[in-house]
């Protein structure tokens, strides 16, 4: 993926290799969270915002400090380590600042500190060499797509909740089936880049 | 060995030392976020929603920006309680005068049904056609939109009438339910309601076809006249009775007198045994 233009990363990480349907990665949340369009959206602005930074910030320590020392094989747990501290000092600054902000975002923000999509986007951009540009780029991409995934998924358990399911498969079923299709429609997209 | 153990070690306590320095040195800017804090302490926790704000903290920030708020919304779960009323009202310098409140239905449920609704069971699934299942356009649909939305459970389904009945003794008076009515049947009115109007029909808005139940009020004002206390005020524009609770001795005069049988008794006070009879 290191070879592809920056356009291409972005198109392949938010919808051929989308984080959730075709990685599988935040599937929590997608399931959890997807019931009322705006939590969804809240929830998915939120990822990005902590995606795109904890890239960035990963990227830094990999290649200042986690190459040097050759220390490499630690690199998941001091990915943990660090943005689980970036996401609860961002948490504490928005609450004293921005109360409104943090009425929109601020209750998922913890939920987001060990969340796998962010943790994922690291441990890819580490895993496909990318460089400081185009990790910022693949985890814009990455954010887009789950806010785009979440967002549909939103939509379609909105109208599901007035739809005549049957009994067996209301709630949590009928949400895996409709992300099996969504995964089956994204797949779709596989082979333009 | 050891340089990996020192350079995670180094990366945790550099990570913990930031924590620290933000908790200590990040401003607190936000004005008042003390107060919303303390105030949303004081409001009853229960994120009903009645109040149409997303939660009590939602609430308590509407209120620091606007104390008038209050008025419109006394936090109803707390109403029972007089001594959180005042506290709420001592922080937002107001006094609060807030009589507690109870729902009440104004349909017997007598109204046949014209036609067999299986939709989605909801009364606004069946309002959709042709304005609801009953014949009655006043009529409780009784597929429990407002059950499903109280939060204290008060509300029942009467199986045989299919109309919502409130049960007083739960009731907390928070208005989801009045809100979610529809058909605008149920209303919240002051918890010292003595007597109760079970029919909302008044012909203003006839449409034909759709006439009132046998137990519908019939706009004759006997329970008006029949009145000795002065308790029942007649509504005009509606046509149906209203009732002053500060009057009423409960006599039950008014429901002897009624035609249909569409006046109940609703208080939960014992009714006195007659003195005449």
């Amino acid at each position: 993926m290191s070879s592809m233009n920056l356009f291409a990363l972005f198109f392949t990480l938010a919808i051929i290799q989308n984080f959730i349907v075709a990685q599988f990665l935040g599937l929590c949340p997608f399931f959890g969270v997807t019931k009322k369009l705006k939590d969804a959206v809240s929830m998915a602005a939120a990822l990005s915002f902590v995606m795109i930074s904890s890239a960035m910030i990963t990227w830094f320590l990999t290649y200042y400090v986690l190459t040097p020392f050759n220390v490499l094989f630690m690199s998941t747990v001091v990915y943990i380590l660090v943005i689980a501290t970036f996401v609860q000092i961002v948490e504490m600054f928005i609450r004293r600042t921005n109360l409104t902000l943090y009425n929109a975002l601020g209750i998922f923000l913890p939920l987001i500190t060990v969340h796998c999509a962010v943790l994922g986007i690291s441990v890819i951009n580490v895993r496909e060499g990318f460089s400081f540009i185009q990790a910022v780029v693949a985890a814009f991409g990455g954010a887009v797509g789950v806010v785009i995934l979440m967002a549909i998924m939103a939509g379609i358990r909105e109208r599901l909740d007035i739809a005549n399911v049957p009994t067996n498969f209301r709630g949590l079923p009928i949400a895996i089936f409709v992300a099996a299709m969504l995964g089956l429609a994204f797949f779709g997209f596989g082979g333009i880049v | 060995m050891l340089v990996p153990i020192l350079v995670i070690t180094a990366i945790g306590l550099v990570c913990g030392v930031a924590i620290y320095i933000c908790y200590v040195f990040i401003p607190t800017r936000v004005k008042g976020i003390d107060e919303t804090l303390n105030l949303a302490g004081l409001l009853p926790g229960r994120n009903c929603g009645a109040c149409g704000y997303p939660g009590c903290f939602g609430y308590a920030q509407a209120l620091i920006g606007k104390p008038e708020l209050i008025k419109n919304f006394a936090c109803a779960l707390s109403i029972n309680d007089t001594e959180r009323i005042a506290k709420i009202g001592e922080a937002l310098g107001l006094s609060i005068d807030a009589a507690p409140k109870k729902a009440l239905p104004h349909c017997g449920g007598n109204s046949e049904e014209v036609y067999n609704y299986s939709g989605v069971n909801s009364c606004r699934g069946a309002a959709q056609l042709l304005s609801g299942n009953r014949k009655c356009p006043f009529a409780c649909l009784g597929l429990g939109d407002c059950v499903a939305v109280c939060p204290e459970g008060a509300i029942s389904i009467d199986p045989e009438k299919k109309v919502a009945v409130v049960d007083w003794t739960k009731c907390t008076g928070c208005g989801l339910c009045a809100k979610e009515c529809l058909i605008g049947i149920l209303e919240l009115v002051s918890d010292k309601t003595k007597i109760g109007h079970t029919c909302m029909y008044f012909p203003l808005r006839n449409i034909p076809g759709r006439e009132r139940c046998e137990l519908g009020c019939t706009h004759c004002m006997r329970c008006f006249r029949a009145c000795e206390s002065g308790a029942i005020i007649w509504n005009k524009e509606k046509g149906i009775p209203e009732f002053d609770e500060s009057k009423c001795i409960l006599c039950l005069k008014c429901i002897e007198e009624c035609p249909t049988k569409c006046i109940e008794v609703v208080t939960l006070e014992k009714v006195p045994e007659k003195a005449t009879a």
